[in-house]
């Protein structure tokens, strides 16, 4: 015998027509569905009808998306390859839902269900809890198909879906990639820092001076390197241009001599003569001072020195202002003497390598340059030692009418730096640095070349 | 209206119809607890005794030995990890059943009330209306900004999302609407499967 069933809720009808499994047994279960009827008064005048196939989808579609407005979590899109199901929920705007259903008219013959567009029917929140809320009546009826049961299964992490596309995921990773790529190239550009090593005697010049003067005033026995860093060095001051007009370099001779007498106090004379070694700028500044004895260095103190050299910043560096050089000698007496500073024998100081003067008499005999000349190859032949220059090394080189060399100055920089590769400041003669120059002196000019042949030759030329 | 619930609700076995899901942890996950306490906030907005009815019903379900009053309820919603006093504590499967229960249980109670403001809602909404025009949908939506603002940790990065009024309203409407479907014969069921969504293995 037929049976009805009817669920009622005020915006959904559920009724479905069946058949019992025993017709005698009125309290017998509805076990065999022969048409389900869903109509939605208040929303749509369409009635959805189906069998057991529109029943099992329409309970599975309301259940499964009845749990994702709970949680939130979408559930994953029926597998692909399967036909779409026949109802179907999805999600629209402002809280409401689509319901789609895709069904033949009633009484027109049995299409192709896939065919045909699918009905879209819009339910607000209240209409589609009472739409699940019949279905759930249905599931919860013993009475009616027992099989059909509840069936809740929450969604598995794998196939929930992550929240953002992968390529939304990936999105910083790839920005951050590409700034640092842009940083890189933009940066390929910036020449790297250069390091400049601060010239070593500038900075630690009056500090380190005054210290040291303070720490041992008195200590003969002060190490030479603490002495050579603390005091100023007159060193540094070698590579500028040197002052040679006798005139200027009496004048300067003069004006440094009154100026140390006037700032010299007389309350603690020295122990025994204070010779230094004092720089003085054009203007009569000075630069710096070296002890040239131990005593100077022990007894600086008593000397007006300290107190007159220039602060660490000149106002141009050093190497940029021609300077002189006075050796100044305090004596016990209370006497102040300077005079022009000569460079000592090549042996203690080999940098020789000074500006020669230009020459007062000049060798013009074409037999002695040609004599001279080929004194000069041997005695450097003679000491000549295998060498690796990157470059050719050329000097000019002043001899004395008798052979002896006076002193050699570089012509290019290699020359400048590795003149202490060559045999040249050993051959020159301390006797002869002090020769004056009226006996006639003659120029050379030295070539040591990159592949070691030594080629000499007088400075203005051979004779004619 | 709702028939009769074959299950029973009143039934003391009730947690029984809560099938235990397959985590990877015995304990309750956070968006799990987080749920469970808007839920439970939004039927005080909704009711002004609601945290009396759910300790009530605590006890209408001899749910006692796992919700032991006052206090240990609100240690369990505190376990919500926007709370301004989160507790560090897990929660059980069997205390997230409990209140799973208590929430199903009021949220029948109130579905005539939940109904009415969610049609008043729809209505407004079609008529492009601000929801002030409702006077106890505006009432409800007041209080559940109340209770979230003095019980949430504002500097929560979950809570900062909902930093404006608009914001707060969106959540209360969209809590009312989870309230309602669970109001059903099955909601209590389909509430507890849905905690774990995305979480089973």
């Amino acid at each position: 015998m037929t049976i009805k069933r009817q669920y009622t809720l005020p915006y959904c009808n559920l009724v479905l027509e069946g058949l019992s499994a025993n017709a005698n047994d009125p309290f017998s279960p509805l076990t065999i569905l022969m048409n389900a009827e869903c109509r939605l008064p208040g929303v749509t005048d369409i009635t959805l009808t189906g069998g057991r196939e529109f029943l099992d989808s329409l309970v599975a579609a309301v259940s499964g998306y009845g749990q994702e407005l709970l949680s939130g979590v979408t559930r994953p899109a029926q597998t692909p390859g399967t036909p779409a199901p026949i109802v179907a929920l999805k999600p629209g705007d402002h809280h409401n839902h689509h319901l789609i259903v895709r069904q033949h008219p009633i009484g027109e013959p049995a299409l192709d269900t896939t065919a045909l567009p699918p009905l879209d029917i819009p339910l607000t929140t209240v209409q589609f809890f009472d739409l699940m809320e019949t279905v759930d009546q249905l599931l919860a009826d013993t009475q009616t198909l027992p099989d059909l049961t509840a069936q809740f299964q929450a969604v598995s992490r794998r196939l929930v879906k992550p929240a953002e596309p992968m390529t939304k995921r990936a999105a910083p990773a790839v920005l951050g990639a590409a700034a640092l790529a842009a940083a890189g190239l933009a940066l390929f550009f910036v020449p790297p820092p250069q390091f400049e090593p601060a010239p070593p005697g500038r900075q630690t010049d009056t500090p380190a001076e005054t210290s040291s003067a303070v720490s041992n005033p008195d200590s003969p026995t002060a190490p030479p390197t603490g002495a050579e860093a603390g005091l100023s060095n007159p060193e540094q001051l070698a590579a500028a241009p040197v002052i040679v007009d006798p005139e200027k370099m009496a004048v300067l001779q003069d004006q440094l001599t009154r100026r140390l007498e006037t700032a010299w106090q007389l309350d603690s004379p020295p122990s025994g003569d204070l010779a230094y070694r004092v720089v003085v700028a054009e203007d009569g500044d000075l630069l710096g001072y070296k002890y040239a004895n131990d005593r100077a260095l022990a007894e600086v103190d008593r000397t007006p020195l300290p107190a007159l050299t220039l602060g660490p910043e000149p106002a141009a560096p050093p190497g940029q202002d021609p300077v002189a050089q006075f050796l100044v000698t305090f004596t016990p007496t209370g006497q102040v003497l300077a005079s022009p500073w000569r460079e000592p024998s090549p042996d203690s100081e080999p940098r020789a390598a000074n500006p020669l003067p230009p020459l007062a008499v000049k060798i013009t005999d074409p037999d002695q340059l040609r004599q001279l000349n080929r004194t000069l190859y041997d005695r450097i032949a003679a000491q000549l030692s295998p060498r690796s220059a990157p470059a050719a090394l050329t000097y000019r080189v002043r001899l004395t009418a008798d052979g002896d060399i006076i002193g050699y100055e570089p012509v290019n920089a290699a020359a400048g730096s590795l003149a202490q590769e060559t045999p040249l400041p050993g051959l020159v003669s301390a006797a002869a640095s002090q020769t004056p120059s009226d006996t006639g002196q003659a120029d050379f000019k030295v070539v040591f070349s990159e592949t070691g042949v030594l080629e000499v030759s007088p400075w203005e030329g051979w004779p004619q | 209206m709702p028939v009769e619930n074959p299950v029973g609700l009143e039934s003391p076995l009730i947690l029984d119809t809560l099938t235990t899901p397959a985590l990877p942890s015995a304990d309750c996950p956070r968006r799990a607890r987080t749920q469970l306490d808007l839920l439970l906030l939004a039927i005080e907005a909704l009711d002004l005794g609601g945290s009396e009815a759910m300790l009530a019903v605590a006890r209408e379900l001899a749910l006692d030995s796992l919700v032991k009053g006052r206090v240990n309820l609100w240690l369990l919603r505190s376990t919500n990890p926007m709370r301004r006093y989160s507790q560090r504590r897990p929660m059980a499967l069997d205390e997230a059943k409990a209140l799973v229960a208590i929430v199903g249980n009021l949220a029948r109670r109130l579905t005539v009330l939940l109904r009415q403001l969610l049609t008043g809602y729809q209505q407004l909404q079609d008529k492009q209306l601000s929801l002030d025009h409702h006077l106890r949908l505006a009432d409800y939506l007041t209080r559940f900004r109340t209770h979230f603002r003095a019980r949430m940790n504002p500097r929560r990065a979950g809570v900062i999302a909902y930093s404006t009024d608009e914001k707060l309203d969106e959540l209360a409407i969209q809590l009312l609407e989870q309230l309602l479907l669970c109001s059903g014969v099955l909601g209590t069921q389909r509430l507890w499967s849905s905690l774990f969504d995305g979480e089973v293995a």
